[in-house]
């Protein structure tokens, strides 16, 4: 695939990514470490005909990215952790409503207020389930410039091939870091856009909740002739609020099976030097790029240490992560919180010694503390 | 033939699941024959509401309907509509749904001026969760939340839009349906933000524990309440007290719509125009 | 399941469908002429039910279908009836006494006994 070398920051390649995939309406509220995004949308967006507007607050930012997105356009909201806990409401009616869009949350350090203008990993169970209720969300993490971009592209497809929202974690580090990337070119994007599907029968044939017991909604955008209703409320092939037990059963079921049976389409990670590792490191985002240096280090000195870095964090990479522990006794889980991702490769491990370095004042994690963590394993 | 309502609602949704006698359903009935009479294609509007009675309104009507979270019509409206200015957006929420959680949207959707109309069914109390309090609920009635009687100075709906810059305002009560529809047409027909209060009546929540037992009772309350903006016009301060002038409060059709505006930042960023200045607002700052 | 009727079942100024009504008893307060009235019905919600007493009266002045919350009352369109051949009331003061004594009898039809 043909690349073009670029200079830029983490957010604004998040942004020019969307533009790239085709996103034509941006909401949002100015958010520390996550703004960069905004006001690259609003510069970029109007140039293509679109629309970026600063809402007066951040559930304004995501209803207006949702109401977009019900009305057929690629929609995207950007905000960080505070931003992500008012947002989440509405993020459950986009599950239940399956409404496709992406929402970049560059992390900081929580909770609260906690630390605007510091790194932190502090949102990833947040980003498992940010509203009450079931359902499966999907969360990729990218761990470098590049990623910022190629992740936020795939997103967007993603959210039209699941129809609901799709999170892309940031975090502060990777946000704010600046620098060379290499990124496909716009026509390889566009050449790789899936468009959701639509229902190009007649309106009375349409029934956009009617489908598979393991596919999406087909939503035809507004405005094109094919009535219909979306609600928050549990709802029936047409959309019309029901309680019929059956149909309440089955759709909350949909919502969960239609990405746990189809999550090997979105499963996504990284193997950096794990072919002959003794030590397995997990470790996401920008703390990755520590544990890689790390790794370069404990190799030099003769200790086999290998990455393993989930970028689709939500459905985990599970599978992929207990056939690496089932061969590999000492395995470290390296984050910017306590355990949050720890608990998952426990989980899918099924072990209860995965071991941990974790780090939650705000500040990155250096190589070192994970070349020394790993020496007293 | 009567009016042939049948093209415009949901026909399966009939009967309504609101309670006798709910002005809900005359709102409804008014704002069906408005659409009828501006013989707006159905395909070309959307109607969004929020949570409350008012929130079923929605899904009623037979044309592209969103039944949001509570308190959010117009932010999910504006994405709507800056998707696609050309269409025909209408936000139908509650007092409480519009003025209390959603009180923060409401004023800037005025503010913006951006082009939608929003109907506020206000009927004074909190319905489907069953009494509370309203940001009108008028001082002194009994609700659930205050049963020693409430003491929560109320919002005026319209002036509340007039302040903070809705374009057009109006109130009308479900007590005359034919002054509703027609003030609802012009609240649609006008380019910009318009706040058409619509006050009802809840003899269920509001009625039963204040002396209202009937739908009847209720309606004459209301109209013990309101009175013509002409005739309220001509009364002094002492007169006007606690009373609610209905008709066309605000029309003011110079003012700069958002779409219109947001149109002119597209074409500066696309090099069509100078970058907007504050000279081309030099009268209206 | 409600249906509207909307059509005319037969050359009537005013008909109405019981499906959709929940005897709120608005129509009955807003008609000037004293047409309409309730009559009890045990299997209603309400245990009452609209009805036209005096068909012959109605004005046409479309109050009660616009008032009416559950689409459950209509009035014919004017010019269609009158080119069926038909035309409606006018206004007398037998009729505004009718009126005058359904709301004194609680909105009930005058042969029946309306609660207090």
């Amino acid at each position: 695939m043909a690349t073009r070398e670029v200079i830029s920051t983490g957010n604004e390649l998040a942004a020019i990514a969307a533009v790239d995939a085709g996103c034509k309406f941006f909401g949002g509220y100015p958010l520390t470490p996550s703004s960069e995004i905004m006001h690259v949308c609003s510069d970029l967006l109007p140039k293509k005909g679109g629309v970026a507007i600063q809402m007066e607050d951040e559930i304004a930012g995501i209803c207006c990215v949702i109401g977009a997105a019900m009305a057929g356009d690629r929609a995207l909201t950007a905000t960080s952790g505070p931003g992500m806990s008012l947002k989440a409401e509405n993020l459950g009616l986009a599950q239940m409503a399956e409404v496709p869009l992406v929402c970049i949350n560059v992390m900081r350090g929580g909770p609260s207020t906690g630390l605007p203008t510091r790194v932190s990993q502090g949102d990833i169970l947040q980003s498992k389930n940010p509203s009450h209720g079931d359902y499966k969300s999907i969360t990729l993490c990218a761990g470098s410039l590049a990623e910022c971009y190629t992740e936020v592209v795939r997103a967007f497809n993603i959210a039209d091939r699941f129809m609901q929202p799709v999170i892309v974690l940031l975090d502060e580090t990777i946000g704010h870091m600046h620098g060379k990337a290499d990124i496909p070119t716009i026509e390889d994007v566009e050449a790789g856009i899936v468009p959701r599907k639509r229902f190009d029968g007649a309106p009375e044939d349409y029934f956009p909740y009617e489908c598979g017991p393991t596919e999406p909604a087909v939503l035809n955008p507004m405005f094109e002739g094919y009535r219909y209703h979306f609600t928050g409320l549990h709802h029936d092939k047409n959309g019309f609020p029901t309680e019929e037990i059956e149909t309440c059963r089955k759709l909350i079921q949909r919502l969960e099976d239609k990405v746990e049976v189809h999550k090997n389409e979105v499963e996504s990670y990284e193997e950096f030097m794990m072919d002959d590792a003794e030590i397995m490191i997990v470790a996401y985002g920008s703390v990755s790029l520590a544990a890689k240096e790390s790794i370069r280090h404990l190799r030099k000195e003769g200790i086999k240490a290998g990455l393993f870095r989930p970028i689709t964090i939500w459905p985990s990479p599970a599978e992929k992560i207990k056939e690496y522990t089932d061969k590999i006794e000492k395995v470290l889980v390296v984050e910017l919180n306590i355990g949050q991702f720890h608990s998952e490769v426990q989980r899918a491990a099924a072990r209860l010694d995965i071991e941990g370095l974790f780090k939650v004042n705000g500040r990155p994690i250096s190589p070192y503390e994970i070349v020394n963590k790993v020496k007293e394993l | 033939m009567a009016f042939n309502y049948d093209k415009y609602l949901r026909l399966e949704k009939m009967p309504t699941l609101w309670c006798w006698g709910c002005g809900d359903g005359v709102i409804l009935k008014a704002f069906v024959r408005a659409i009828e009479k501006m013989g707006v294609n159905q395909d070309d509007i959307c109607v969004v509401s929020g949570i409350g009675c008012s929130g079923r309104f929605s899904s009623y009507v037979d044309f592209n309907t969103v039944h949001t979270t509570h308190g959010r019509t117009v932010a999910y409206a504006t994405g709507i509509k800056l998707s696609r200015p050309d269409k025909m957006v209408i936000c139908v929420a509650g007092d409480g749904d519009a003025l209390a959680i959603g009180g923060n949207h409401t004023i800037h959707g005025c503010r913006r001026n951006i082009d939608m109309t929003m109907i506020i069914i206000n009927n004074f109390i909190y319905g489907l969760t069953n009494s509370q309090t309203s940001p009108t609920t008028p001082k002194g009635m009994w609700t659930v939340t205050q049963k020693a009687g409430n003491i929560d100075p109320t919002f005026n709906t319209c002036d509340l839009a007039i302040a903070a810059g809705a374009s057009f305002v109006a109130r009308e009560s479900m007590l005359d349906p034919k002054k509703l529809e027609k003030a609802m047409i012009k609240a649609m027909q006008h380019k910009g933000f318009s706040m058409m209060e619509v006050l009802s009546n809840c003899h269920i929540n509001l009625g039963r524990k204040n002396k209202m037992v009937s739908a009847m009772e209720n309606l004459e309350w209301i109209d013990s309440i309101t009175i013509s903006k002409k005739k309220y016009d001509t009364m002094t301060p002492e007169e006007q007290l606690n009373l609610l002038p209905t008709g066309i409060l605000k029309q003011d059709t110079e003012a700069d719509e958002y779409c219109d505006m947001y149109a002119e930042i597209q074409k500066a960023q696309q090099g069509l125009r100078k970058p907007i200045s504050q000279d081309d607002f030099a009268k209206k700052i | 399941m409600g249906t509207f009727k909307t059509e005319n079942p037969g050359n009537q100024p005013v008909w109405v469908n019981t499906d959709n009504c929940k005897a709120c008893d608005i129509c009955v307060s807003v008609c000037p002429s004293g047409v309409l009235g309730m009559v009890y019905e045990s299997t209603s919600t309400l245990g009452a039910m609209i009805s036209i007493q005096h068909p012959e009266a109605c004005i046409g002045c479309n109050e009660c279908e616009l008032a009416c919350p559950d689409f459950a009352i209509y009035v014919a369109d004017k010019a269609e009836y009158k080119a069926a051949g038909f035309s409606f009331a006018k206004l007398t003061d037998e009729s505004k006494e009718r009126q005058v004594a359904v709301i004194a009898n609680n909105y009930m039809a005058l042969d029946i006994k309306g609660a207090e």
